[in-house]
């Protein structure tokens, strides 16, 4: 790193740092007590909401991973470039419902939801692991690459180690101090600067390659002389390889089925626990529609589309421009310019891990420790163990980061899979009433199971264990979010159609009730019903699905033999920019047209539950904690004698 | 329990700040790096639009400049005009450097009078710092 660059570096870093601890101070003076500390008093303005849920859902993984992907392997993942649309796309179908049925309910997370509607414990636990995946594994993964990054841009001063303890100490400092309030009124600041660090990535990229022309033309070199010609296409419709890690490498991955589970897996975001807390600690619902339509479709996806897919095209002209390469020149010329575009990142991957920390310590604590083992804790009590909670993944995080790097990615693998599978849950609450509580509960087991067993953490574990899987990750270029909906879906289906529909709680029948009166759609939606759904099933095969084949050649095609790109760029991205285009316009259609996230002028009395008498749990409560102790020991025991015993 | 709109507004300045005006610090050091005036310039315009962007959003907000801004702001235009002054003084500062420093004082200074002229009026911008201590004003 030039000397500039030791300079601007750590001054914008101290900065940001005093930035962050100043609004976790308003933050915290605004929660004045602890009663405000999980959720802000539902008090978030809808427009913090609006960014923070864009900001998280973007994160650092575009500029990360996603422009890396594409500077490695090329365009044939144009699903990467349409995950604004994706990522708007479920905020669009669940975002309102769900606040309308947490505001009824006074429900302040996904746990809770679950809890209230389906009664179901499983549901509660898997939506906490979800969290704690998001929190500890992707969150992590992306704390990783930043702190290798930022360690190697100076020169190795200081370690990845060090920085990751730097930049875990930023971020428990402003969750545990600031609580909800902190990661809302932060989210905001840290959305705006990822958005202009998107842009500035992409305008450096575009300077250092001399131009958009410039990147053209060199693209259109490595077109002619790549005899294989797969960089700039998707290679087919399917591919039945038995997976990566067991094709020998030798299959073609970027399939058009690959594009629509890559997809899916994106679609798993907005229906986390995480995306779930900022919509109920939100005030309004009347900013969702705007929200997804053009801030994180339109705006963030509008970045992810071209400015993304810019650094990454620059990456794959010349692999010296590859995100660390482009900050490493930068960083010798314009050191000011490097830092401020960094802190950009810092921001970007910050807005996501402190979301995902708090959401994990509350549902850790408030919907598992505190309901099952500890009904007598009171609320400072609850905060001040879900501060501690969030200490220890903050530390859990930052020292997988350095220890164990491979088990951190399997991990983090499967943060966006798996919540993907609670799309069938949250499907129930909100528009399909026939998934009864077997069924939803059933289906997310499934799901888990069709995850695990197509992501490397599931079959590692199965080959510890002796039993080896004939297939890899991904099996026929599939997604594992995929591979988990199929058996989610199919498990749903028949669940429901032998259950029975009419045994819901009382809060659930509620639910049903409330949501039937209050968010009864306009004859203008009902009578487009059909055209809606038609046009969601056209884009998503166009733009993300075997469609994708067409765009191959729909702006032209130049190969090793001959032809030409007619819009000056490679026709696949072309395609990609016509369909994040046209994408806007359908998440526009079904948010206000459709009535799926449109303003309302309803308000929302609470729902008050018969009174009901509760037992003292004391003793229960102590002999799970009792057993729950005793089996952790036996399970770590046993995981420690069988790697004694087989190897690790 | 709404949140103030004092937060709003501040989480916007900061936004504004952190985006606009930073990256307008960035574009004059690389102007100075450079000797180039017009990618100076371009910082100029871009510190003026966060200037401009902030007052927007006091507006919106129906509020001032809370005192922390004043002070900050007046204070980081005192150092960065003794920094100006020294570099021109031990002789550090091309031409374009000079222009560029020259236009950013000026297009600051202008801004922010026509600013106190706007909101308070000529008379008021100018009792707005003029202020008579207890001792001198006539016993009545």
């Amino acid at each position: 790193m030039s000397d500039g660059g030791a300079i601007w570096l750590p001054l914008y870093g101290l900065f940001y740092a005093a930035v962050t601890l100043y609004w976790a101070r308003l933050a915290a003076r605004a929660n004045h007590n602890t009663e405000t500390y999980f959720s802000a008093g539902h008090s978030l303005s809808p427009w913090i909401a609006v960014l923070v849920l864009a900001g998280a859902a973007t994160s650092g993984w575009f500029l990360l991973g996603g422009a890396t992907e594409i500077s490695a392997h090329g365009f044939g993942l144009p699903a990467l470039m349409e995950a604004g649309i994706a990522l708007a796309l479920p905020g669009v179908l669940f975002f309102k419902r769900v606040w309308f049925v947490a505001q009824r309910l006074r429900l302040s997370s996904q746990p809770e939801l679950f809890r209230s509607y389906y009664q179901s414990d499983f549901l509660v636990v898997v939506s906490t692991a979800v969290a704690v995946l998001f929190a500890v594994g992707f969150a992590g993964l992306q704390l990783r690459a930043l702190s290798r990054l930022l360690a190697a841009l100076t020169g190795n001063a200081v370690s990845p180690l060090e920085v990751g303890v730097l930049l875990g100490l930023v971020l428990f400092g402003y969750v545990v101090i600031g609580g909800m309030r902190a990661v809302g009124y932060l989210g905001a600041v840290q959305t705006i600067l990822l958005g202009a660090a998107i842009a500035g990535f992409a305008g450096a990229a575009l300077i250092a390659s001399g131009g958009f022309g410039a990147l053209n033309a060199a693209l259109k070199s490595l077109a002619v002389g790549d005899p294989g010609g797969l960089r700039f296409v998707v290679a087919g419709v399917i591919r039945f390889s038995a997976g990566l890690g067991r094709d020998g490498g030798q299959v073609p991955t970027a399939t058009g089925v690959a594009n629509l589970s890559l997809a899916m897996a994106f679609m798993g975001f907005q229906a986390s626990p995480l995306a779930l807390k900022v919509v109920m600690s939100t005030r309004s619902a009347n900013a969702f529609g705007a929200g997804q339509t053009w801030v994180t479709a339109g705006v963030f996806g509008g970045l992810i589309a071209f400015g993304v897919a810019a650094v990454g095209a620059a990456g794959l002209a010349n692999p010296d421009l590859a995100v660390p390469g482009l900050l490493a020149s930068l960083g010798a010329k314009s050191p000011w310019f490097m830092a401020w575009l960094l802190i950009g990142l810092v921001a970007g991957v910050q807005v996501m891990a402190g979301l995902a920390l708090l959401t994990a310590g509350e549902a850790l604590v408030r919907n598992v420790y505190k309901v099952y083992f500890h009904t007598a804790l009171s609320r400072a009590e609850t905060v001040n163990v879900t501060r501690i909670v969030i200490g220890l993944l903050t530390l859990a995080s930052v020292l997988m980061q350095s220890l164990t790097p491979v088990t951190l990615s399997a991990l983090g693998a499967l943060a966006l899979p798996l919540s993907f599978q609670l799309w069938t849950p949250l499907l129930g609450i909100t528009w399909l009433r026939w998934i009864t509580r077997p069924a939803a509960a059933t289906g997310v087991g499934f799901g888990i199971a069709g995850v695990l067993l197509t992501e490397p953490l599931g079959y590692q574990v199965l080959s510890f264990l002796g039993l080896e899987l004939p297939w890899g990750r991904w099996p026929w270029t599939i997604h594992s979010a995929a591979w988990g909906m199929a058996a989610n879906l199919t498990a749903v289906l028949l669940i429901s159609a032998i259950t029975n529909r009419r045994a819901f709680g009382e809060e659930a029948q509620e639910v049903q009730r409330f949501l039937q009166e209050t968010l009864r759609v306009g004859s203008r939606a009902r009578a487009l019903r059909s055209t809606a759904w038609s046009a969601v099933l056209a884009w998503l095969f166009m733009a993300v699905g075997p469609g994708l084949l067409f765009g191959n050649v729909a702006f032209g095609r130049l190969t090793a033999h001959g032809g030409s790109w007619r819009v000056g760029m490679p026709s696949i991205w072309a395609w990609a920019l016509l369909f994040w285009a046209l994408g806007v316009a359908l998440i526009w259609f079904l948010a206000y047209t459709m009535e799926m996230a449109s303003p309302y002028r309803h308000e929302i009395p609470p729902y008050t539950p018969r009174p009901r008498l509760r037992a003292d749990q004391a003793a229960q409560e102590r002999e799970r904690l009792r057993l729950l102790v005793i089996s952790g020991t036996v399970a770590f025991a046993l995981i420690v004698l069988t790697t004694l015993s087989f190897g690790g | 329990m709404n949140a103030p709109p004092k937060t709003d507004r501040g989480i916007l300045v900061f936004a504004i700040w952190a985006v606009l005006g930073f990256l307008g610090l960035g574009f004059m050091l690389e102007g100075m790096a450079l000797n180039s005036y017009l990618v100076a310039l371009v910082g100029v315009a871009l510190i003026l639009a966060s200037f401009v962007a902030h007052i927007i959003v006091n507006a919106v907000f129906d509020q001032g400049f809370t005192p922390g801004e004043t002070a900050l702001g007046i204070g980081a235009f005192g150092v960065l005009a003794i920094v100006f002054i020294s570099g021109w003084l031990v002789g550090g500062l091309s031409m374009p450097d000079f222009y560029a420093g020259l236009t950013l004082f000026g297009a600051l200074s202008v801004g922010f009078l026509a600013y106190l002229m706007t909101r308070y009026g000529l008379r008021g911008a100018f009792s707005h710092f003029h202020r008579k201590s207890a001792s001198l004003e006539d016993p009545k």
